[in-house]
């Protein structure tokens, strides 16, 4: 049906995209996978001619025997939507807040049919009730504000099924959500594909998510297609260096042996802690201890709670009730035994500082060192990091995702912590750039033997470093202890949904476990 | 909504009486009073006394305040001073042809910066761009005695097509043909300004609305870019524009005063010239007054069509 020619985009002298050739056949599912800046989202924008002027395109791409590569506005008008759509990675910004999710599903309709708005109105509804939205005739009123992470991603599917595309490229569509939505997502599009036939070109970084819904994967790499190949094989026999480096990357649930237990005494101490935001109950009544030298990995969806619970460990905010000690005192008070890394390297760093004032203002903050020591300081914590010591003059921007963050634990290690808060600290990361950084964390811990409270919603990530964990449900903890009993035989009802939904890793384990698990469309 | 109006009524009240306290005292610490300005510079101090008790001058700041509040109040504002005749009635006549002229210009305006605003911000051609640019800051720029004075020689000497200055003789509403002609020049001159960053901060607000993701989606799905332009971006830049248009209200009385003068249209800027000339504190007070409710209005105002435009903000961001 869509077929790929050596497909060249470049951005001035950038080569982006360099010649690739693929194929997609009718009611298939294609993944394209591969890291950022790897050229797959431009190879999307591509196929629809909403690349910026500034991009040049080669090569070809045809559509039944339609020509899309260097075609018209106006034969381009006639495909986007109608043969070809697109789904997007962020839902909340994907859908436009001024105006009701009834409104721009019916512009769409209207852009390719001659509808009255009566009929367009009812077409619109007819969708939002296709994607499984409850209450269609009441929701179609509605502005995307009033509408969930997951219930917003379902309208910008029905945008997409609008004209009855044959194809439907989605661009990351579950990257922006937690897991159990990722879930019904994925189980949604697999449902609508089986349904209606129309073939989808995923486009993810996400093996599981792959291993989950893909019938043909293709990985992609600086440009190039490095291989393609049907799923199972390309799990069980990857024949590629990268493709085989890619997959070791990549986080997995119960591979490592259980800890041993640590120190008795507290580093961390949390009872009965209550914060509230006007009416809404952010944590309710949690305790939480974490040991000397102990990772506790936190894990919960967004809105559990997590991010206040760091907060609140690192003294920027106070409960309203109950009751917090770090390292024995309160918190405000021991502020220089504190480390944190944030989720962000990019926007967690200033911009107009060099790596080293970066690194070393914390002791700059608290006068701890200054003159050769605090530079020789410095430049251990670089090391410590495996950054090369010539980085200390560079800015921020210089330096790629994954150094960023290295620089954000070079600077939370600074003090010498004796607690350190990393909220999400590889969210933003690859998963190449994510194994490395959670090793370089994981062996820091190891010889400076800090105490961690790691905070995550990727429960693999939590699973390979953390000693203990806790799960955090709408400002509760439902469950804690040891990682390998918590992750792999969870008792609570939240917790082990939790961990039914995250996608393994391995199309085979994966297709057997979503025949088992109902559909929760 | 009403409850949304009735939220922000209270600081409007605040900030209208705050102003009144401001404007009355602020008259009153101008070195030499009223009543020595209209004696003359020969009068004795007797006459000065005279005229000054007269005025109610001489009874204490606080009372003279709450007599002159309870006038704003009753519509009971005293006489001019040096003009002559009831404030109210100078007011009243000025305050009609000021609507008139103000309401034009900001029509004209608005007009403007709807029509050449989303122009500047889709196109493609660098042509459109850079014309829309030089409009952009000359219109900024330029103050209006400047444009004014080149409006009269233009058409009203050297083609010798429009009036010069005045008001229709027969009233506003006689010939409207003839309302038309006098009104033009001086609302284009006041307009002018307000037109250039109207149009200025339309047209980047859209830019950046045409940046969202929400574009891109619209446009993967078939959407013209002119649709998207108009129907899709163009309700979310608008409260930017809005609010830009209630702060440069602000722009468009004080043009008012110059461009009344330039084009001796007799309505309140003129007036509000020959009372401060004059020293008709009375008048100017009053005056003052009437810019700052007529300003804090137009940004409650604003706020309520914000309101209305952005559902966010009109139903709460609750999920």
């Amino acid at each position: 049906m869509l077929t790929v020619k050596d497909l060249r985009v470049s951005f001035g002298a950038a080569e982006a995209v360099r010649g690739i050739d693929f194929t997609v056949v009718e009611g298939e599912i294609l993944a394209l996978v591969g890291e950022s800046g790897s050229g797959k989202s431009v190879t999307a924008r591509a196929l629809l001619g909403l690349l910026p002027p500034t991009a040049t395109v080669g090569g070809s791409a045809t559509l039944g025997d339609r020509e899309l590569i260097g075609a018209d506005e106006e034969s381009l008008l006639e495909v986007r939507g109608s043969q070809i759509a697109m789904v997007f990675q962020e839902p909340a910004t994907a859908l436009n807040p001024v105006h009701t999710v009834g409104w721009q599903i019916a512009a769409v309709l209207r852009a390719h049919r001659s509808l009255s708005r009566t009929q367009a109105r009812q077409e619109a509804v007819r969708l939002l009730d296709l994607v499984g939205i409850p209450d269609p005739g009441t929701r179609v009123r509605h502005y995307p504000h009033q509408l969930s992470g997951g219930q917003k991603q379902r309208v910008v599917i029905a945008l997409a099924l609008a004209n009855n595309p044959r194809l439907i490229i989605a661009d990351e569509p579950t990257t922006a959500l937690d897991v159990t939505v990722q879930a019904e997502i994925l189980s949604l599009l697999r449902d609508l594909r089986d349904r209606l036939g129309t073939a989808i070109l995923l486009i993810t970084h996400n093996m599981g998510v792959v291993a989950d819904l893909a019938d043909r994967v293709a990985v992609m790499h600086q440009g190039i297609l490095v291989e393609q190949a049907p799923v199972e094989d390309l799990f069980a026999r990857p024949t590629r260096a990268y493709t085989q480096a890619l997959l070791a990357a990549v986080p997995r649930l119960g591979h490592r042996t259980p800890s041993s237990p640590v120190s008795a005494v507290d580093a961390l101490r949390l009872d009965q802690v209550v914060v509230r935001y006007k009416d809404f109950v952010a944590l309710d009544g949690v305790d939480l201890r974490i040991a000397q030298g102990e990772v506790v990995g936190l894990v919960g969806e967004s809105g559990s709670g997590k991010s206040t619970l760091g907060k609140v460990a690192a003294g920027l905010l106070h409960p309203a009730s109950g009751t917090v000690s770090l390292l024995g005192g309160d918190p405000s008070a021991s502020r220089d035994r504190l480390g944190f890394i944030f989720q962000d390297p990019a926007g967690s760093l200033n911009p107009r500082m060099s790596i080293s004032d970066c690194v070393g203002e914390p002791l700059r903050i608290h006068r701890t060192l200054r003159g050769r020591p605090y530079h020789n300081r410095v430049a251990e914590l670089l090391d410590a990091v495996q950054l090369p010591r010539g980085y200390a003059r560079r800015r921020p921007r210089e330096l790629s995702g994954g150094q960023r963050q290295r620089v954000g634990i070079a600077r939370a290690l600074a003090l010498n912590p004796g607690l350190l808060i990393a909220d999400e600290p590889t969210s933003a990361l690859d998963v190449s750039v994510q194994a490395a950084v959670l090793e370089l964390l994981t062996s820091l811990q190891r010889t400076l033997g800090f105490a961690c409270l790691f905070i995550s919603h990727d429960l693999a990530v939590v699973d390979s470093l953390a000693h203990r964990v806790t799960v955090l449900h709408r400002g509760q903890v439902v469950e804690e202890g040891p990682h390998h009993e918590v992750l792999r035989t969870p008792t609570a009802d939240y917790t082990r949904r939790l961990v039914a939904a995250v996608p393994i890793p391995d199309p085979v384990e994966q297709r057997r476990r979503t025949r088992e698990v109902a559909p929760v469309t | 909504m009403t409850r949304y109006v009735l939220r922000r009524a209270p600081s409007a009240l605040v900030v209208l009486w705050l102003s009144s306290v401001l404007i009355f005292l602020v008259l009153r610490a101008i070195p030499g009073d009223a009543a020595t300005a209209m004696a003359g510079p020969d009068a004795t101090p007797e006459t000065i006394a005279a005229i000054r008790h007269d005025l109610g001058l001489d009874l204490p700041v606080v009372t003279q305040y709450l007599h002159w509040l309870g006038g704003l109040f009753t519509g009971d504002l005293g006489r001019s001073y040096l003009i002559g005749g009831d404030i109210a009635d100078l007011v009243g006549t000025g305050l009609g042809n000021t609507v008139v002229l103000t309401a034009t210009a900001l029509l004209i305006a608005v007009l403007i910066a709807l029509g050449l605003g989303p122009l500047w911000a889709a196109t493609r051609n660098r042509w459109v761009d850079r014309v829309l640019t030089a409009f952009h800051t000359a219109a900024v720029a330029l103050p209006t005695f400047v444009t004014g004075v080149v409006l009269i020689i233009v058409f009203g000497v050297f083609f010798r097509v429009l009036p010069t200055g005045g008001i229709p003789p027969k009233g506003m509403v006689d010939r409207l043909d003839i309302t038309a002609q006098y009104l033009v020049l001086p609302a284009v001159c006041l307009a002018l300004p307000v037109a250039g960053v109207l149009t200025g901060f339309l047209a980047e607000t859209l830019r950046g609305e045409l940046r969202q993701d929400y574009v891109t989606t619209v446009l993967a799905a078939g959407v013209r870019r002119r649709a998207v332009v108009y129907r899709h971006a163009l309700r979310g830049a608008l409260p930017v524009a809005i609010t830009t248009l209630g702060l440069q209200t602000g722009a468009l009385l004080g043009g008012a005063v110059l461009v009344e003068s330039i084009f001796s249209w007799p309505g309140l800027g003129l007036l509000v010239e020959q009372g401060i000339t004059r020293r008709d504190y009375p008048l100017v007070q009053v005056l003052l007054m009437l810019s700052v409710t007529v300003f804090v209005l137009v940004q409650l105002l604003t706020d309520v069509i914000h309101a209305a435009l952005d559902p966010r903000i009109r139903l709460g961001a609750q999920s």
